[in-house]
């Protein structure tokens, strides 16, 4: 097998690679700050049962969780789940990062001094404004790096959705290294994550600078 | 209206909870009503049509054709005196595709008993994973025919014996780094003959298809259109990729998994239609399923 075919079967996995990272990136982005804002409800019932929820997605492995959400219908109800496999994943990756993402939403969320709001109170801002006009834009500056950290997590852990005999990048390279006894295809997947990464990284860069405007 | 939001976006959390709780079993989906006591038909078998036959060998590092050579003559001899039956018949679901027989062996040439250096260790590379021939086995320590043949070639020999389980992807890097001496483990030699230096062929096995029995699935042709399974790295994926590629176009999709384990449960699930797998690895599915 020639370096160029190596590259053509594992650029069409590259390609579902991607297709997690970005939904799941789109669907847990948001999820996370709904968790947030319940984990920090006034009602203890509410914060208790979203604390466990973030207990469970944290402390439970990734790969197990997604065995659960694509066998779980069929064994607890016994639905069918031909063609649930990719959404399954997906609702696993996206619950799982939710959690995490609510949890780093909260660290930015409690850094913001009382002070602000009290200021906001006081111009006669109602809730949702006080949220979106003066405490999201802190938020994120506050909280860009430790998301950095958590994305760049996640493109290496797209390899797990193979659990779910979902062909990804990393799958088709162990499958052509097995056949053709070779670590070739090793190290384009370590130049493919690296390349990725790297990417995330400059763009959330970018994205830094053109928030720090104090 | 705030409230009513929460608890509903709780409700929905709690509901996502709940459905992660669910164990997954490879236990018996037939076991509701195993307590029956009339014998059921087996809720799933394997095609008559086969898709080809393999044999299991012992690999070693290329060069190291003495040790290749020492170890094939201590079976050989464990053939001779009947370990190598004995051994066999703890394992009646694979006992058949034993092919070693003390025909044409010239027990001459044989290494003597306890001829093996003691200080010597034997290093036994293997995957975990790949029952019968290597597997955690119910008690929680490593065993498999492959083990307990290792175990006893090294034994004869009077070596030290040191399970290495490595991660099947990288048994080559393993093998070739030193961590352990041989790759023992239902490895096929078809394929790979030039790869590696070969020890004694040991078993057979053939390539199936296993299907739910009330699949109305008979011939290998009524796979066209239908949703197969496989194992990565196995021969049977090999076999679908390169040998039987034909075949494997008029299906549906060929779903690749890390583990048969998985692929069992999807087609339990009805979410494939069929496991391409050796015969000897999908019986013990079904036994170890069926318990």
């Amino acid at each position: 097998m020639t370096f160029q075919t190596m590259l053509a079967s594992m650029s069409a996995g590259m390609l579902r690679s991607l297709a997690i990272f970005f939904l799941t990136l789109i669907f847990s982005l948001p999820l996370g700050m709904a968790v947030m804002y319940l984990r920090r409800s006034k009602y203890k019932v509410i914060s208790g049962i979203t604390k466990i929820y973030i207990a469970i997605m944290r402390g439970t492995p990734l790969m197990l969780q997604l065995l659960m959400w694509y066998f779980g219908p069929f064994y607890l109800f016994r639905w069918s789940i031909r063609g649930y496999r990719f959404p399954a994943i997906i609702i696993g990756f996206s619950m799982n990062y939710a959690a995490y993402f609510a949890e780093i939403y909260r660290s930015g969320y409690e850094a913001i001094p009382v002070g602000q709001f009290e200021a906001a109170e006081v111009l006669g801002y109602s809730r949702s404004q006080t949220f979106f006009k003066i405490i999201l834009p802190q938020l994120v500056k506050t909280i860009l790096p430790s998301i950095t950290n958590e994305i760049i997590t996640l493109v290496k852990d797209t390899s797990l959705a193979f659990t779910l005999a979902y062909n990804e990048m990393f799958s088709i390279a162990k499958q052509i290294a097995s056949s053709q006894t070779s670590f070739v295809p090793f190290i384009i997947a370590g130049v493919f994550y690296f390349v990725m990464n790297y990417v995330v990284a400059f763009v959330m860069e970018r994205a830094e600078k053109a928030l720090a405007y104090y | 209206m705030k409230k009513i939001a929460a608890l509903l976006s709780v409700f929905v959390l709690c509901l996502a909870m709940l459905s992660g709780c669910v164990t997954i079993e490879t236990g018996s989906q037939t076991g509701g009503n195993a307590g029956s006591e009339v014998k059921e038909e087996p809720a799933y078998l394997f095609l008559d049509e086969t898709l080809g036959v393999e044999s299991y060998a012992i690999g070693f590092r290329i060069g190291d054709d003495e040790l290749a050579e020492t170890v094939s003559g201590a079976l050989k001899a464990l053939v001779l005196d009947g370990t190598y039956a004995k051994i066999g018949a703890s394992y009646p679901d694979i006992e058949e595709y034993l092919c070693l027989t003390a025909d044409g062996i010239d027990a001459d040439s044989l290494p003597e008993k306890g001829s093996g250096d003691p200080d010597y260790t034997f290093k036994h590379g293997f995957d975990l994973d790949y029952p019968p021939y290597s597997y955690l086995q119910d008690d929680g320590s490593v065993g498999g025919l492959d083990v307990e043949l290792c175990q006893a070639v090294c034994d004869y020999l009077g070596w030290g014996y040191e399970a290495v389980p490595f991660n099947w992807d990288a048994k080559d890097m393993e093998l070739n780094a030193g961590s352990c001496d041989c790759i023992w483990s239902g490895f096929t030699k078809e394929g790979r003959e030039d790869d590696y230096t070969w020890g004694i062929t040991y078993s057979n096995n053939t390539q199936g298809i296993l299907v739910a029995a009330d699949s109305g699935i008979k011939t290998l042709e009524d796979l066209s259109g239908k949703v197969v399974g496989v194992q990565t790295a196995t021969s049977a994926y090999d076999m679908l990729q390169d040998a039987r590629a034909d075949l494997a176009g008029t299906f549906a999709d060929l779903k690749v998994y890390e583990t048969y384990t998985i692929a069992y449960n999807d087609l339990k699930a009805g979410a494939i239609d069929a496991i391409a797998i050796d015969m000897t690895a999908g019986t013990f599915l079904i036994s170890n399923d069926q318990k």
